[in-house]
């Protein structure tokens, strides 16, 4: 067995993102020593990366917090928890100015003003457009975090799970334990308090626009450690992700540009039919009809529909103009030329609603333990406005960071539960191959293998439309597939260990595909993103509370928890 | 049908700093019957070896920087570098930083030019 190395600090961030940077921020700036770790380097991995740079912050002259609240908790299907969209609501504009502060940019008007976009939903244009889109703010972020002596960050440090503190009664969170993938070595890191901000589960799904990063390990640590997940089937879906060719597939085209007033294209079957009706149906409606076209055999040689705006009425110059931005430049440059190709599409995963459960202090229901937004869960729920997830990192980043902060001061350190950190490294440990890395090396196929079948499988039960034999089906192959996974092996490589942690996002992408299908099933109702073919209707009299995943025991076990209202 | 042979065919460099000797290139063989971004080439042979590490993260826009990397020669980003199935490769770690392991490099020590 490989020794422990440990260090301590007040605040720990797991996450390196346009949240973990802004918590990171918020407790050094109260006086916290803060260490960040981040699974790749910060600035060149993580979801806001992928981000296009909208924000919503209620700025317009007519605008109030009491409207982008009533907006939110409106676009939310009524299961967002209220305390939580107050506090969004009031933040979100001191979150830009922020922001701006530690170095974005926002595109501003010639009057000086910033520039206000308006997206579906909105009452008032809300949506200020960061420039650089995720890397401008990121960039941004991780800049002021290197300049701030109390902030250390740690790239390329893979948590493997939090350890419990020795606490009678209430559990308490002591820290994290990981691998320094630089080293090798197995690190404990001893927390007055840990913020959990790190992403969602996306690549759970077989068709999904996220880096390779979303494998939701923060949702299984949180999990394993006794917290509650909230609405974890609520899962945000995106009409036309990019399947086809290979090396463009997770990269998006716009739904949005197939509107009448922007380049009237649309999706087409693969005898040239158009899929959707003008005008052009809100997003869900739309993926509706589009999986029906798919399953109806209707899609093209790789399961997808043909995005077009190659015979626009709006004329070409029109389309390539629109077309002029980074994230199509970035198609261009793979040989596919969006202005006049058909591009393949399909509904894929986007941004995770659900997941963690806090209240307005970002305060899990662990002691010592923190989340933000996306990794936190009850604030969106069933749907949320565009522009929303940037600002919510910036609102829960600061309120997590301040007030685990706090928690650190106001609590002396808990010790660590020693059985706990030897169990960890066991587990871990265990996975390292004593054969020959040749031989090894042939195990990591079959872990490719298993991690096709599930996110196959969870695309297919689990996608924009549900229904309870598929799900159940869904449980059986997850339950088949971890038990394959249990046997499997990595090379016993000590720097940078990719297996290792290729098989450990494994283990906790099962269990988080068990949340979503639980939490699935029991949802006996459509809502927002959650659609289920056999209880097509929203029911109002039973479902205005969350669903609640919790374990107990080795299992998981799944109820409700009631909405807060304020 | 000489198609469905189509492989890309690549010069890989590993270095293990636990075994600095052994490091030299490696050649490996990735079917491929569509050009591929070095990006994407990069993940199938981590799927073919598990033992060979690469970054694997992405902004979808050509700007993070995370897949900087040496294509036969050339500095450059690796997602937006497309290789044609038939085509031989030769990848290295990107010039201007630290080498970690195989084709990973430490971007915040950068290379310090005598």
């Amino acid at each position: 067995m490989r020794a422990v190395q440990r260090c301590e600090t007040d605040v720990l961030v797991v996450g390196g993102g346009a949240a973990g940077l802004r918590a990171a921020l918020a407790a050094a700036e109260s006086g916290s020593r803060v260490i960040v770790v981040n699974k790749g380097p910060v600035s060149r991995s993580g979801i806001t990366l992928a981000a296009a740079g909208g924000m919503q912050s209620p700025f317009h002259q007519d605008d109030s917090v009491e409207q982008f609240f009533q907006d939110t908790l409106h676009c939310g299907y009524g299961i967002g928890d209220q305390n939580l969209a107050w506090t969004f609501a009031a933040g979100a504009c001191d979150a830009a100015l922020d922001m701006e502060r530690y170095g974005a940019r926002f595109v501003r008007n010639a009057d000086g003003g910033l520039a206000l976009g308006k997206f579906p939903g909105q009452t008032y244009p809300r949506n200020l457009f960061v420039k650089g889109g995720g890397v401008g703010i990121v960039s941004a972020l991780w800049r002021a975090c290197l300049a701030n002596d109390y902030i250390s960050i740690r790239d390329d440090f893979f948590v493997t799970g939090l350890i419990n503190g020795k606490a009678i009664g209430a559990s308490q969170v002591a820290g994290v334990a990981g691998l320094d993938l630089r080293t090798g070595d197995f690190v404990l890191i001893r927390a007055g308090a840990v913020i959990l901000a790190t992403g969602g589960c996306q690549r759970l799904w077989e068709v999904n626009d996220c880096p390779a990063d979303a494998t939701g390990e923060g949702l299984s640590y949180a999990y394993r450690a006794g917290a509650d997940l909230v609405d974890m089937e609520m899962l945000l879906f995106y009409p036309s992700v990019i399947v086809w060719p290979p090396s463009l597939k997770g990269a998006f085209v716009h739904y949005e540009f197939l509107a009448e007033n922007i380049l009237d294209g649309n999706v087409y079957d693969k005898f040239g039919v158009a899929v959707l009706p003008k005008p052009l149906p809100v997003r869900d409606q739309a993926m509706r009809l589009m999986e029906d076209a798919i399953r109806a055999g209707r899609g093209g040689e790789h399961n997808g529909l043909l995005w077009y705006v190659g015979d626009s009425p709006k004329g070409s110059e029109v389309v390539r103009k629109k077309l002029d931005i980074a994230q199509y430049n970035y198609i261009k440059a793979h040989g596919v030329d969006p202005a006049d190709a058909r591009i393949e599409v399909s509904p894929g995963a986007h941004y995770l609603m659900g997941g963690i459960h806090i209240d307005e202090n970002c305060q899990t229901t662990l002691g010592g333990l923190f989340a933000t937004p996306e990794c936190a869960g009850n604030f969106d729920g069933a749907n949320r406005l565009a522009g929303s997830g940037i600002a919510a990192t910036q609102v829960f980043g600061k309120r997590a960071g301040l007030h685990a902060g706090q928690w650190a001061s106001a609590n002396s350190m808990v010790d660590v539960d020693e059985v706990s950190v030897e169990a960890e490294m066991e587990r871990v440990f265990r996975r390292i191959s004593r054969v020959p890395i040749s031989k090894a090396a042939e195990a990591g196929n079959v872990l490719i293998t298993l991690q096709g079948r599930l996110k196959a499988a969870v695309q297919k039960y689990a996608g924009v439309s549900r229904e309870q034999a598929g799900l159940a089906q869904l449980a059986q192959e997850i339950c088949a597939i971890k038990q394959e996974l249990k046997r499997q092996k990595v090379p016993d490589v000590k720097v940078f260990n990719q297996a290792l942690v290729d098989i450990l996002q494994m283990e906790s992408m099962c269990e988080v595909a068990t949340l979503v299908t639980g939490s699935a099933q029991l949802r006996t109702e459509s809502r927002g993103h959650h659609y289920r073919r056999d209880f097509p209707l929203q029911d109002d009299l039973q479902w205005l509370q969350h669903t609640c995943a919790t374990m107990r025991g080795t299992e998981a076990v799944f109820g409700t928890k009631p909405i807060r209202t304020i | 049908m000489e198609e469905s042979k189509a492989v890309i065919s690549i010069q890989a460099f590993r270095f293990d700093p636990d075994r600095p000797e052994e490091s030299g290139f490696q050649t490996y063989e990735v079917p491929a019957q569509e050009p591929l971004s070095v990006m994407a080439l990069l993940a199938k042979i981590h799927e073919i070896d598990g033992s060979f590490a690469c970054r694997t993260s992405t902004c979808f826009k050509g700007q993070c920087g995370s897949c900087l990397i040496r294509v036969n020669g050339n500095d450059g980003l690796g997602c937006v570098t497309l290789i044609k199935p038939g085509e031989a490769v030769r990848l290295e770690p990107h010039s201007k930083y630290r080498v970690i392991r195989d084709v990973v490099v430490d971007f915040s020590a950068p290379m310090v030019e005598s």
